[in-house]
């Protein structure tokens, strides 16, 4: 048996080396780690404005091109004014709740749609994604996630296709152009029901899950609900 | 002299069929159910544990000397933890869209009985070459079988292999459909239950 003070070094000095090189990795390697976020995050906004890979997957220059050419960033206010000369990433922090970017997609120089961001606590964690209206203002065009801490087969579903695909053509305001956001249920929506244009398919094990999103979608819509109804009484007029 | 000995070759051959971990000694079964619904995952799950396997063991081989006993464990954790650290980072760099696939699974290789069994069976008391060959060895053997259950659940499940499209779309225009069991972790373990039979039959291994 070893003495008390050799394994209190032996230890101290393993966890100092590792520690080190765990750190030097990390940081040697998170500009490359960086760059693929942000390139997963412009994907994610384009899946959600249902922009689609023809063969096989993007790379980074396509999809960097595509949002280039198609997307229009923009920042709105939460009065639903268009701020001019401002884009997403240059939002001052301290103005994150009032000034809200906008992603437009413009297929033949007219407007096809728009992305929000969105997020909020599921169960174990914060979820983020974009969420996508066409350009009615109120029919919902795609939503993803593309970051969440949700366990996997249960409330990671939200990220999976049977569930996303289940918002597209679903409204976001009722009869009388009021916001009622969509509601993820228990169950399978009863598709006779009055509300069935509002609500989708929950998923089993994810109560929880499905209950924060069903609210900070709701909450992220109120944000940006002036813009919105602007949108909506011009598409009608 | 050849480059291994008969009894290294045994270190290395056993765990894929005579004692493979996951179909004779039963660890390992988080990841084989969670990784194998598509073949391309479940290579580079089978890569990651290679890679962590075979380097923890040796590493621990080389200090198994040094390690003061009492804390042991800690250490051959403290460098598994390392190492997967490692491979996930590496993977977020340079693979991102599989590191999304893979998601807490990569993490929970730390986890898994093979790595930190092996190092305590076998690295804590051999020598590097045979440690890093018994590394290799279970690795492989856990390897083969993952890929093996994600060949069956994707074909089965997806219609397709690594990808690419096996069943064509006029046999799924005539009526046929993939099974969803299969797809599902459910599935997994049906599969892996069958292999597990079928070797045991072919290999006529008997419970002791």
């Amino acid at each position: 048996m070893q003495s008390n003070a050799y394994t209190l070094i032996f230890t101290s000095i393993t966890t100092i080396i590792l520690g080190f090189l765990l750190s030097f990795v990390s940081t040697s390697l998170k500009e490359t780690q960086e760059i693929n976020e942000e390139i997963d995050i412009m994907k994610n906004i384009l899946y959600s404005l249902e922009f689609s890979e023809k063969d096989g997957s993007w790379t980074e220059e396509e999809v960097k091109k595509i949002f280039d050419s198609s997307v229009i960033q923009k920042v709105v206010s939460v009065d639903g004014e268009v701020i001019e000369n401002l884009t997403p990433s240059e939002i001052p922090t301290d103005k994150i709740e009032t000034q809200l970017p906008l992603y437009i997609k413009i297929v033949n120089n007219s407007i096809d749609g728009y992305a929000i961001p969105i997020s909020g606590k599921g169960l174990w964690s914060t979820l983020y994604g974009y969420f996508a209206l066409e350009n009615d203002g109120s029919t919902v065009k795609g939503i993803r996630f593309y970051k969440h801490g949700e366990t996997p087969g249960l409330g990671g579903e939200v990220e999976k296709d049977w569930f996303t695909n289940n918002f597209v053509g679903k409204r976001i305001t009722d009869m009388n152009g009021r916001l009622v956001s969509i509601q993820s249920i228990k169950g399978q929506v009863d598709t006779s029901s009055p509300n069935a244009y509002h609500q989708v398919d929950g998923i089993s094990g994810a109560t929880m899950t499905t209950k924060g999103l069903n609210e900070f979608l709701m909450n992220d819509l109120k944000k940006y609900d002036s813009f919105f109804q602007k949108v909506r009484t011009e598409s009608k007029g | 002299m050849s480059l291994l000995n008969s009894k290294s070759r045994q270190i290395l051959k056993d765990p894929l069929m005579q004692d493979n971990p996951i179909t004779l000694q039963v660890l390992g079964i988080c990841s084989a159910l969670a990784v194998t619904v598509k073949m391309d995952t479940a290579i580079v799950m089978s890569i990651a544990v290679i890679f962590v396997l075979t380097m923890s063991n040796t590493v621990v081989s080389i200090f198994r000397n040094m390690i003061p006993s009492r804390v042991r464990i800690i250490f051959a954790l403290l460098v598994i933890s390392s190492l997967v650290t490692l491979t996930d980072q590496y993977l977020k760099a340079y693979m991102y869209d599989m590191s999304k696939q893979l998601n807490v699974f990569l993490a929970l290789i730390i986890t898994n009985c093979i790595v930190l069994g092996r190092a305590e069976a076998f690295a804590m008391k051999e020598g590097p070459w045979r440690s890093f060959l018994d590394g290799l060895g279970n690795a492989l053997g856990y390897g083969i079988i993952l890929v093996a259950v994600s060949a069956f659940r994707e074909f089965f499940g997806s219609g397709s292999l690594m990808g690419y499209q096996i069943i064509s779309q006029e046999m799924y225009a005539s009526g046929y459909q993939d099974n969803g069991l299969i797809a599902f972790p459910p599935g997994a373990f049906i599969i892996l239950g069958l292999i597990i039979w079928v070797q045991r039959t072919i290999g006529k291994i008997e419970e002791e």
